[in-house]
């Protein structure tokens, strides 16, 4: 017998496929799974956001928004504004009798002028839109809104989203890219949507014809918040970036305001701050 | 451009960048491993080393001994995220086939290396060995490289 020497045969035991072309369609194959259960989440907890009854949000979050609320309480001139705004605020809920929830205001020290809804009744005022105030009315159409989002139970819908992408997101990468997860409620709250604002308007405005008997001056505020600079300036704006103020979105309080017959001239009750 | 995307940019940007890093640096590293290997497989060629139980009855052995080869390679980045990846979908973990080919050629050559620095004419009976070197970090549940160990028995004949 003869010994004849043979090198290890190639590409037989390695595969061929391009590993950058084996991540790609891997990293796509999971994207897309995501992205479905992401969406399929996001029908859900619309379907579900409803059926959710309020007490159970407001004994799960009331802890969360006093502890956000004592931090907010800093100083006694604070403490008026604070508490004019907490009038204003009940009485624009008087005009929604059925509602569940017990409305608190605080103040958010930030110079961008924005208004938020937390879930379990807290609304966040920022002392910029404060500054910018010019009438008691146009700060309650912005409260109204606020009051319409808890209406539509919007903030708990975008929670829920924010939870679903969450868990998607921590379920995929097992955890590793934990600060990305922590950030997905952040990114997903502001994904109000066109028409989730829409409602939110329409209920706002509603509240404020009950409550002043016209609707003069209620959209001014997005007006003058059309600010003058780049666009891009103008995205450096917290409050258009989660509210987009478009025209188009002034236009519709108009047609709205004339459809429903409610006068948009009146007497406008100065704001002191 | 709004701070938060920028953020999140970053966070999804840096763990991007580090992977495709690995997999330059894991590539070059594999490549010039596969080069060494070829060229002492060439050089080594005509050295029996089989897998022959029993010594053949036509040879006249002076001397019979064990050798060993063992090697043990990390795995990169790349090929774990890769194999964390395929292990979502399920299918051939292709990202460790080239790391076992290697390290299984690897382990031969260094058997044919010793046999040969102890004057042996073959190797009989090679056998195979595998296993995982655990991570400690992951209290052992994470995979941070391979050892392959091959064995035989070295002979050296009488001229």
């Amino acid at each position: 017998m003869e010994f004849r020497g043979r090198l290890p045969e190639e590409g037989i035991n390695v595969s061929r496929t391009h590993p950058l072309r084996e991540a790609l369609h891997l990293s796509a194959g999971l994207f897309l799974v995501g992205a479905v259960i992401v969406m399929l989440g996001a029908v859900l907890v619309d379907r579900i956001v409803p059926h959710i009854p309020t007490h159970w949000e407001t004994t799960l979050f009331g802890s969360y928004g006093s502890s956000v609320a004592a931090d907010a309480e800093n100083g006694e001139e604070d403490a008026v504004l604070r508490a004019s705004l907490q009038a204003l605020v009940a009485r624009l809920a008087s005009h929604w009798p059925e509602t569940p929830y017990r409305f608190r205001v605080i103040i958010v020290d930030q110079p961008e002028p924005n208004a938020l809804a937390f879930p379990g009744g807290l609304i966040g005022v920022t002392s910029g839109l404060l500054e910018k105030v010019e009438s008691e009315n146009e700060l309650a159409f912005v409260l109204g809104h606020e009051l319409g989002h808890f209406h539509n139970r919007d903030h708990l819908r975008s929670l829920g989203r924010g939870l679903v992408l969450s868990l998607v997101l921590a379920s995929a990468t097992e955890g590793s890219t934990g600060n990305l997860v922590s950030l997905a409620p952040a990114l997903a709250e502001r994904s109000f949507a066109r028409d989730q604002e829409r409602e939110a308007d329409r209920f706002g405005l509603e509240l404020v014809y009950r409550e002043y008997g016209h609707v003069a001056a209620a959209g001014d505020f997005f007006t003058r918040i059309h600010l003058p600079g780049t666009a891009l300036e103008r995205e450096l704006v917290g409050y258009l970036s989660t509210h987009p103020v478009s025209s188009e979105r002034i236009g519709a309080l108009r047609v709205l305001g004339r459809e429903q017959g409610w006068p948009d001239s009146g007497e406008l009750r100065p704001f002191s701050r | 451009m709004d701070p938060d995307l920028i953020g999140a940019m970053l966070q999804l940007g840096l763990p991007l960048a580090l992977l495709f890093g690995a997999y330059v640096f894991g590539n070059i590293s594999e490549n010039a491993h596969y080069r060494r290997l070829r060229r002492r497989e060439r050089a080594s060629r005509n050295f029996p080393a089989v897998t022959f139980k029993s010594i053949p009855p036509a040879w006249n052995v002076v001397n019979a001994e064990l050798v060993t080869g063992n090697v043990v390679i990390s795995i990169d980045h790349f090929k774990r995220f890769l194999a964390g990846l395929r292990g979502i979908f399920g299918g051939r973990l292709k990202s460790y086939e080239s790391l076992l080919d290697r390290g299984r050629r690897e382990a031969i050559m260094r058997v044919k290396e010793e046999a040969r620095r102890r004057g042996a004419h073959a190797v009989i009976n090679i056998r195979l060995e595998s296993a995982r070197i655990a991570s400690s970090r992951r209290k052992g549940k994470g995979t941070t490289g391979v050892e392959v160990l091959a064995f035989g028995t070295a002979l050296k004949l009488a001229k």
